[in-house]
């Protein structure tokens, strides 16, 4: 029987081996075999974590739309997220609640159709019949066509953020008849143009010949979504992908090592912080708080945690915007006399007693975001030194047991000024009535103050207002702000011209380039 | 009726039962998991959102009624073929999922061969050279298969063939090239499994009576070989096989994301973590349908192999 078989195994062996030589077989370039494209066009490939469920610019896709470079707004962001112009060329306020916009001429939708004040109040009015959060951001209460390329918009209040908030993804411009149409792709107005989009795989965009402002450097970029990082770090090792974003820190070592790469960083509009449950027999005092606040160690976090990507946090916001620069004033006084202030002593053990029961507090983090668990570590062994112990508790959805379950402490992680303007942050996560406002921090003082802003239409005022309100909140200690951090970027050197910014809305833009 | 009709009514019984109860614990399970669906999708960049902004949305998903309530229209959309809306996509569930089978049906496929591959490469060539070389290489194999954790073998495998040398894509399913990573990571260690099950039963039926009565009655070695060892042997692999292609065809949920190849088991991780009800309800309708349907197969492909099953 064995010879009978001999050949048999040998021609199985041969064969797969030839299965996995072509499977295998590079070309002359020594590039993988999915890496054979048209030379003569002047591509690119990006590796996104997000992969759009769909392309309708109002529904939950439209961040990801609109980092794919195909869509725009009436409003675009600055770098220091000052609102400058985009498809809107100017715009003035004609009293409280009306605005006037000039729009931008010679502007066409990807199918060839001119942009006209009737196409933005369609679209307009299409996100906020579609999307509840955009209705809130806008508050319009009726629009007008006052000519061909002026638009009237009129608020239903004071609406001081609503320049910023047009820069919203959820305000994409879109040619609302377009959406209808299920054989072609939305027609937006961006520099690129939808070529291809493949569920849960990619989505190519081409250069838009007849697009209004400068013209793509290439031709084509095609977006891969790969929502797992290793994956992505990979991909980008491998050649697959020319560039990624949302780079873990620890992963940067490896990419800097060989001269393959550029890792490009920036300040990005997050922050980490701790909360403290206001409501819990532990943090009702403001002078434990306020101890617990001191002993954070933020710099050896920024240092061993986020491997020097990211700044020491002082308030809710970045500084990357002026309404960030707040001061922190240095706590006057040690450890023990703020825990004496509220009636704790050492035990024999060392730790805190307070009538007979010993410090012993729980402290929430959550998996989504790994470093917030170790940043949990870091505080609790700080807090374990100074006596006072801490419990960490992982749980899978923060938001959820923020509400429905016992808690002292919590890691927690939000971008606080994506829209460029500080009102909608301090409205739902300090406004005693908001649900967002989870640990239960309540002032009558914060909320008239709040309110008043949102009637500022002065950016000066109102950024100076934003301090002052932060400032009255640091006062109370609800949250320790830990740490802003750096988004991570990682691109092949000879790609140019893609450029690490702290807004996520712009990350496929015009000016990037492939240098051969 | 037939034996074999009364067969087939009995199977379709159980299945409508086994779904409708499966499908019904899921419904109740999603519901008492933590996390609001209204909320997941809302923070989904991680930006604030106002209270309006989550009821509005939860009263649009249906989620403001009783969970009895939203039970009982679920259960009349189900009986009248509608198998609900995806709350992120807006598109319905049964879209949704048809559109990621073909990605899944491939891998599966592709990796379902590889599985068979090694199974027979392996499990034949261990008893013909029993306790040699290739033999102990068997041996390790399905050490190695068993031990291996699967999110491992990808990265692993991704590191050597794509990031090392080159010679493959990591991830991604734009050509013939881009199955065969996750195709091999499936079907490797569930390879070498089956081969150790299939050499044993080899082995076993070698030393049955009806083997050496063939030799005596002069048929060849070949014959009784391939007609009579290997389709006795075979009848456990095939159960084993229908249970792992089950299984790959369900959605191979990790190696999927490794090699983000855009198949269901992805698509229902996404759900998962989005708490999307209506997906994950569906998901699981399919995949328990794909189950049953796969043993009922199963099933009649063992009675083929072996009659005296029939009568059993």
């Amino acid at each position: 029987m064995k010879k009978s078989y001999k050949h048999l195994i040998n021609w199985f062996c041969m064969a797969l081996c030839i299965i996995a030589l072509v499977g295998c077989s590079t070309n002359k370039d020594g590039q993988s075999n999915s890496e054979n494209k048209d030379t003569s066009a002047k591509t690119a490939t990006l590796a996104f974590p997000w992969s759009p469920s769909g392309l309708d610019p109002h529904s939950g896709d439209s961040w990801e739309i609109m980092r794919s470079g195909t869509a725009e707004t009436l409003i675009k962001l600055n770098e220091d997220l000052t609102p400058g112009p985009w498809l809107a060329k100017s715009w003035k306020q004609v009293n409280d609640t009306t605005w006037l916009f000039q729009l931008q001429e010679n502007v066409t939708f990807h199918n060839g159709k001119a942009l006209d004040a009737a196409a933005v109040m369609n679209s307009l009015q299409r996100a906020i019949d579609k999307n509840q959060g955009t209705k809130n951001l806008l508050k319009i209460r009726a629009m007008e066509v006052v000519s061909e390329n002026e638009l009237k918009i009129e608020t239903t209040e004071i609406n001081a953020a609503l320049i910023s908030n047009l820069a919203n993804p959820g305000t994409i411009i879109v040619d609302v008849e377009s959406l209808d149409n299920e054989v072609s792709y939305p027609a937006f107005t961006g520099a690129y143009a939808i070529k291809e989009f493949n569920l849960d795989e990619s989505l190519i965009v081409k250069q838009y010949e007849g697009y209004w402002g400068e013209k793509t450097k290439l031709d084509e970029v095609t977006i891969k979504f790969i929502p797992d990082g290793i994956t992505r770090l990979m991909a980008l090792q491998s050649g697959d992908v020319d560039g990624a974003t949302d780079i873990s820190v620890d992963n940067i070592e490896v990419l800097e090592k060989g001269d393959r790469f550029d890792v490009l960083t920036a300040k990005s509009l997050r922050t980490h912080m701790v909360m403290y449950n206001m409501e819990s027999p532990l943090f009702k005092q403001l002078a434990v708080r306020k101890a617990v606040d001191a002993l954070i160690p933020r710099q050896e976090i920024v240092d061993s945690v986020m491997k020097g990507k990211g700044t020491s946090a002082v308030g809710p916001f970045s500084p990357v915007v002026p309404f960030g620069q707040v001061n922190k004033e240095q706590e006057e006084l040690s450890i023990e006399q703020l825990m004496q202030q509220d009636g704790w002593r050492k035990n024999t053990d060392a730790m805190w007693e307070k009538d007979g029961t010993v410090f012993e507090a729980t402290f929430l983090t959550f998996p989504q975001r790994p470093e917030l668990t170790v940043m949990a570590e870091v505080i609790q062994s700080k807090l374990l030194e100074q006596g006072m112990k801490v419990n960490i508790r992982q749980v899978e959805n923060i938001d959820d047991a923020l509400v429905n379950e016992e808690w002292d402490l919590a890691m927690y992680s939000m971008l606080t000024a994506h829209t460029g303007s500080p009102y909608f942050f301090l409205e739902i996560f300090y406004k005693s009535n908001s649900s967002s406002n989870m640990n239960h921090f309540a002032s009558q003082k914060v909320d008239s103050m709040i309110n008043e802003l949102h009637q500022i239409t002065d950016t000066e005022k109102s950024t100076e207002l934003a301090i002052q309100i932060q400032e009255e909140i640091e006062k109370a200690v609800p949250h320790s702000y830990v740490v802003y951090p750096d988004t991570v970027f990682a691109v092949n050197k000879e790609l140019e011209g893609f450029k690490a910014l702290p807004i996520e809305y712009y990350y496929n833009n015009a000016n990037i380039n492939r240098t051969y | 009726m037939n034996t074999m009709g009364k067969f087939v009514l009995e199977r379709l019984l159980q299945l409508f039962l086994v779904v409708f109860f499966v499908a019904t614990i899921t419904f109740f399970l999603v519901r008492i998991s933590p996390g609001d669906p209204a909320t997941i999708m809302l923070k989904a960049n991680n930006v604030p959102v106002s209270d309006e902004s989550i009821d509005a949305l939860r009263s649009e998903l249906g989620l403001t009624n009783s969970v009895g309530g939203q039970y009982i229209e679920w259960i009349k959309q189900i009986f009248s073929g509608n198998w609900g809306t995806s709350f992120v996509s807006q598109k319905p569930v049964i879209n949704e999922l048809i559109a990621r089978l073909p990605a899944t049906l491939e891998l599966a496929i592709a990796g379902l061969a590889i599985m068979l591959a090694i199974t027979l490469f392996l499990g034949i060539s261990s008893v013909i050279y029993q306790n040699r070389t290739l033999d102990k290489i068997g041996r390790v194999l399905a050490l190695l298969g068993s031990a291996i954790p699967t999110f491992w073998l990808g990265f692993l495998s991704i590191y050597v063939c794509s990031v090392t040398l080159g010679w493959l894509p990591s991830m991604g399913r734009e050509n013939w090239k881009n199955v065969i990573l996750p195709a091999s990571t499936l079907g490797l260690g569930l390879g070498a499994i089956h081969a150790r099950v299939l050499r044993a039963n080899l082995l076993d039926m070698l030393q049955q009576p009806f083997v050496k009565a063939s030799k005596a009655r002069g048929i060849s070695k070949n014959r009784i070989f391939v007609f009579q060892l290997l389709k006795h042997a075979l009848l456990p692999i095939v159960t084993m096989t229908g249970t792992s292609f089950a299984f790959m065809l369900g959605g191979s949920i990790i190696v999927e994301t490794i090699f983000s190849w855009p198949g269901l088991g992805q698509y229902v991780i996404e759900s998962i973590n989005m708490r999307d009800y209506p997906v994950i309800q569906g998901y699981v309708i399919f995949a328990s349908l794909l189950f049953l349907v796969i043993h009922m197969l199963v099933d009649g492909i063992s009675i083929l192999i072996d009659p005296r099953l029939n009568a059993e």
